[in-house]
């Protein structure tokens, strides 16, 4: 049998990563920014006046820069299923596939056909008309992530499919349980609300940081207003879902959330939260100083006082025992692949059907599955375990920053709100280095959920080193170097524009007010600008 | 059983109509960024060109991304065998068409004349390659790709890149590189005036007569190149590309058989013939709008008849015969097309729909003056 | 001062939530939630302009 090589592997995988992180740069502004720009527009429409429309063409330019590159780098995942992920697609196309289809129908073509209108549809639609467009923009794009994170939910927790020996792939055995799965739901509001979270932050810091320089005041401080409610929410949300994802992936994915929480042992319930750890994924232990809260682990995740967390070194011995189990129902299959008549060779397959993948697992050892040893098998359940170190702090560093946003949004409304209170100087300057933050953890999200879900593509069904196409190691480099080179330029150039056109700020109301950045203290809200004009 | 022999046929009809809306609707905007240094020889003019499909590019792209998907979701082996086995050219395709929507929208936003030349460079590869390596890739197609699988259903692809560019996929990918530059030439003299309206008409005229001579050559040689025939299959039976009941033949001539099972079909090769003489006779007397809509008609005869030759093959294996991926052993389970048929019934007519009303509402001719005033314009 | 009770009722929600949901109907919610957060954005906006017009009337 032909299987890819570990070099292939390695290589495909640190392509997709590298791509799906760089698209994930800009999807989260997409899905916030947007609404935030509908938010904007509907007060213009509701009161009328103007400086609200001038706010959604301003972020709305800055909008269309990132979308941009969001459109060119979505059309790159797209395909890379296809193109480096061969086997996968086959074998769970059929499920997988359906969602990035529907993605298509529902939601891009109404996302990309209504930004053209957005765009440049400002003198040609009427107010409400516009609006509307927006607001369907935003719903496209939101609607989009929601199909694709169904997709991806499938390969957290896989339901609503069952194994076909006579197709040899998975099947999808009910929609609903696709597109309802718990996975796919607080997965789905967890991404979208973290893009809200992104599109506030931005609106936000580049608002303060007007507001720090005393320019476009006017419209800096409405904005800023608007992204710190809005951010405030969606934050809350982001956070609580979070739990929710947790504790989803408590009863479906125990290795990931193990490898999360840096459990090695199962611990008495309820387990205790490890603020602090230092795990070592070669030592199978945690080095160095710890610091626990006890009992919060297990109350957050199981949302119970005695359920009890199994730990890594368990679910290793669980996963020995489904190697073992999945071995003669693999080695079945095998017959019944070569003679569709043998039908015991198919009940065989049938009674160790959940267990195939974990054969897969030990087949990367042991071609052979005949011949393999115990020392194999043990190894193999290693692989079952996710990288444990950085599946922790990734998590751990997305929760640190996602309350360092809370605090920060909730002071930037709370100034915002206050009638006679200015905004302190020190908030506004520091304000600008806060940017990163929301896409860092968007970024540290992805990693946290789809290191977790590591030795799978699919959780327990379909193990990632024999998902990938069995491409020359020559055709690896090459692509790999040509997307580092292509996607360098293009940030680059994104972000020239995108700072260029920061700096430069709205054209039209907020412009006159330029230059009054001399270090004075600009009050968020009560700034007699309007005086200073007349 | 029955049941699912439609749908499986159904999924044929819609990813060939996915084809045919991509090949006009992408097809065009290429076919602009292709001609793009052409017509428009001032900055102001390339301005016009490109503000005539900026609203509507995006949504037109769509088309693309919705033909990988609807591959994805019904013919899931085919998306993963193609997709992997012309990796390096997926890889050209697919690089040369990101740089489609950042040039769009970053060309104009500097002044420098380095800057927008040098998109307008990429705004042509953009154009002209992905509309070559397409029809290259339907040219392989009708030739057989060398592919076979192992008894887990892994793909595995024993030709070279290089072999995919060969004479008749690269006719193939000229036809439809000339297809692009009639619709894009169409529209933008729907939407243009003076000069710009004066060399896209040219350009329109031009490239329907050398669209017509390949499309001839193409078919002459597929009439002579070896096609396959199949015999064995169960069209109603789960999808399963190693069943051994199976016989592919392979002969040369053969993808003429269903013509001369059903003459009827030779329609469509006409309706390609009939269009574009008529879709150039139009163009040439300045009426755009129905040479545009000819130029339509033309690539729904020229994929029918892509269609209707090979079918019921999609992909045929030139070194494994009896791996060939067809409509009776590619598709996806019953049951994902049936829940897909339910989505297609519904979103695709609201697609239409708004699409239309898209273009409705930017409808009219675009000029320098209000290209240069207007603060949004690309 | 404002802030940390502001900051404290936050973490009240975020509790509340985590109580309600274990698996909840989160489409719906997000669905409402989002409704919810873009009229409370666009209102505060409009609250805006209210507070700077009382204000110079004032002055």
């Amino acid at each position: 049998m032909i299987v890819p090589s570990e070099t292939v592997v390695e290589l495909s995988r640190w392509q997709f990563a590298a791509t799906a992180l760089y698209h994930f740069l800009f999807v989260p502004l997409t899905l916030g920014l947007s609404f935030i720009l509908a938010a904007m527009e509907t007060v213009y429409v509701t009161t009328g006046r103007v400086i609200y429309k001038e706010m959604a063409q301003f972020w709305g330019k800055l909008f269309a820069i990132n979308f941009a590159l969001g459109v060119a780098t979505g059309l790159t995942m797209e395909f890379e299923f296809g193109t480096n992920w061969s086997f996968y697609s086959h074998y769970v196309g059929d499920i997988f596939g359906a969602p990035l289809a529907i993605e298509g129908l529902m939601a891009f073509f109404m996302e990309s056909t209504f930004v053209g209108l957005m765009l440049f549809g400002w003198d040609r639609l009427s107010k409400a008309g516009h609006l509307s467009v927006t607001f369907l923009v935003a719903l496209g794009s939101n609607l989009s992530a929601l199909w694709i994170l169904v997709a991806n939910g499938f390969m957290q927790d896989p339901v609503g499919a069952t194994f076909n020996p006579v197709s040899q792939r998975m099947e999808l055995t009910s929609f609903f349980d696709l597109l309802f799965s718990h996975d796919a739901q607080s997965k789905f509001v967890h991404t979208s609300i973290a893009g809200y979270v992104t599109g506030a932050m931005f609106v936000v810091t580049i608002s303060a940081w007007y507001l720090s320089r005393g320019r476009h005041v006017e419209m800096a401080r409405r904005s800023l207003r608007m992204g710190a409610l809005f951010g405030v929410f969606s934050v809350i949300g982001v956070i609580t879902l979070g739990d929710a994802l947790g504790f989803v992936a408590g009863s479906a994915q125990p290795t990931k959330l193990a490898a999360m929480e840096g459990m090695w042992e199962t611990e008495p319930a309820p387990a205790p939260l490890k603020l602090i750890a230092f795990p070592s994924d070669s030592e199978q232990r945690n080095v160095g100083p710890t610091l626990e809260l006890p009992g919060v682990a297990g109350i957050l995740i199981t949302h119970s006082l005695d359920k009890e967390l199994p730990g890594i070194k368990e679910l290793e011995k669980r996963a020995a025992e489904r190697i073992r189990n999945g071995i003669p129902g693999m080695l079945a299959l095998q017959r019944y692949r070569e003679n569709p008549d043998d039908q015991a060779a198919l009940a065989t397959v049938r009674e160790h059907e959940e267990d195939l993948g974990y054969a897969m697992l030990l087949m990367r050892y042991a071609p052979d599955l005949t011949q393999a040893t115990p020392e194999q098998i043990e190894q193999a359940a290693r692989d079952s375990i996710p990288p444990v170190w950085l599946t922790f702090w990734s998590f751990r560093l997305m929760i640190g920053l996602a309350f360092l946003m809370l605090i920060y949004l909730i002071a930037m409304a709370t100034f915002s709100l206050s009638k006679q209170c200015a905004a302190h100087d020190f908030l506004l300057k520091i304000s600008i280095w806060l940017l990163p933050a929301p896409f860092l953890a968007c970024e540290l999200g992805w990693l946290t959920a789809e290191l977790g879900r590591q030795p799978w593509t699919v959780y327990e069904k379909l193990p990632t080193w024999i998902s990938a196409s069995t491409h020359s190691e020559a055709y690896l480099y090459f692509s790999l170097i040509g997307f580092t080179l292509i996607y360098l330029v293009f940030i680059v150039i994104e972000m020239f524009l995108m700072v260029k056109f920061i700096r430069q700020g709205p054209a039209g109301y907020g412009h006159g007010l330029a230059g009054g950045g001399s270090g004075t203290i600009q009050p968020v809200l009560s700034a007699p600008v309007r005086h200073e004009e007349a | 059983m029955e049941v699912y022999i439609v749908l499986k046929v159904v999924w044929w009809l819609l990813l060939g109509i996915l084809l045919m809306g991509l090949a006009i609707m992408v097809g065009m905007d290429m076919g602009v960024g292709t001609i793009l240094r052409y017509v428009g020889r001032t900055d102001g003019e390339r301005r016009v060109a490109l503000n005539i499909i900026g609203p509507h590019w995006d949504g037109n792209q769509v088309w693309f991304i919705l033909g990988g998907g609807a591959i994805f979701a019904a013919w899931p082996v085919i998306y993963a065998t193609a997709f992997s086995g012309l990796y390096v050219v997926m890889l050209l395709l697919l690089w040369t068409m990101i740089i489609r929507p950042v040039g769009f929208e970053y060309r104009s936003k500097l002044p420098s004349v380095a800057w927008r030349n040098a998109w307008d460079w990429g705004l042509f590869v953009s154009g002209f390659v992905p509309m070559l390596v397409f029809g290259a890739a339907m040219g392989n197609a009708l030739q057989g790709f060398p592919y076979h699988f192992e008894w887990n259903m892994a793909s595995v692809y024993t030709g070279s890149f290089i072999s995919l560019f060969n004479p008749f996929a690269i006719l193939a990918g000229l036809l439809s590189v000339s297809m692009s530059i009639f619709m894009g030439a169409a529209m933008l003299m729907n939407r243009a005036d003076g000069p710009l309206f004066e060399r896209s008409r040219k350009l329109l005229v031009l490239s329907g007569p050398l669209a017509l001579l390949l499309f001839s050559i193409g078919g002459i040689w597929v009439a002579n190149m070896q096609g396959y025939t199949l015999s064995g299959a169960t069209p109603g039976a789960v999808s399963n590309p190693l069943d051994p009941r199976v016989v592919v033949e392979s002969a040369s001539g053969a993808w003429l058989t269903n013509f001369r099972a059903i003459p009827a079909l030779w329609l469509l090769p006409l309706l390609t013939y009939a269009s574009v003489v008529l879709g150039t006779l139009a163009g040439r007397a300045g009426k755009s709008h129905f040479a545009w809509w000819m130029g339509a008609l033309a690539w729904i005869g020229i994929l029918g008849t892509v269609g209707v030759a090979m079918f019921p093959f999609m992909m045929p294996s030139s070194t494994q015969a009896a791996h060939s991926l067809t409509v009776w052993n590619a598709s996806s389970s019953e049951h994902t097309l049936v829940w897909m048929s339910l989505w297609t019934a519904v979103f695709v007519p609201a697609i239409l729909a708004y699409t239309s009303w898209a273009f409705w509402v930017m409808r009219g001719k675009v000029s320098t003056e209000q290209v240069e005033n207007d603060e949004h314009a690309y | 001062m404002r802030i940390i009770i502001y900051f404290l009722i936050s973490l009240w929600l975020i509790f509340l939530g985590v109580i309600l949901g274990d698996y909840g109907p989160w489409y719906f919610a997000w669905l409402v939630g989002t409704v919810m957060i873009v009229l409370i954005s666009a209102a505060g906006g409009a609250l805006m302009d209210t507070q700077l017009e009382e204000e110079q009337q004032h002055k």
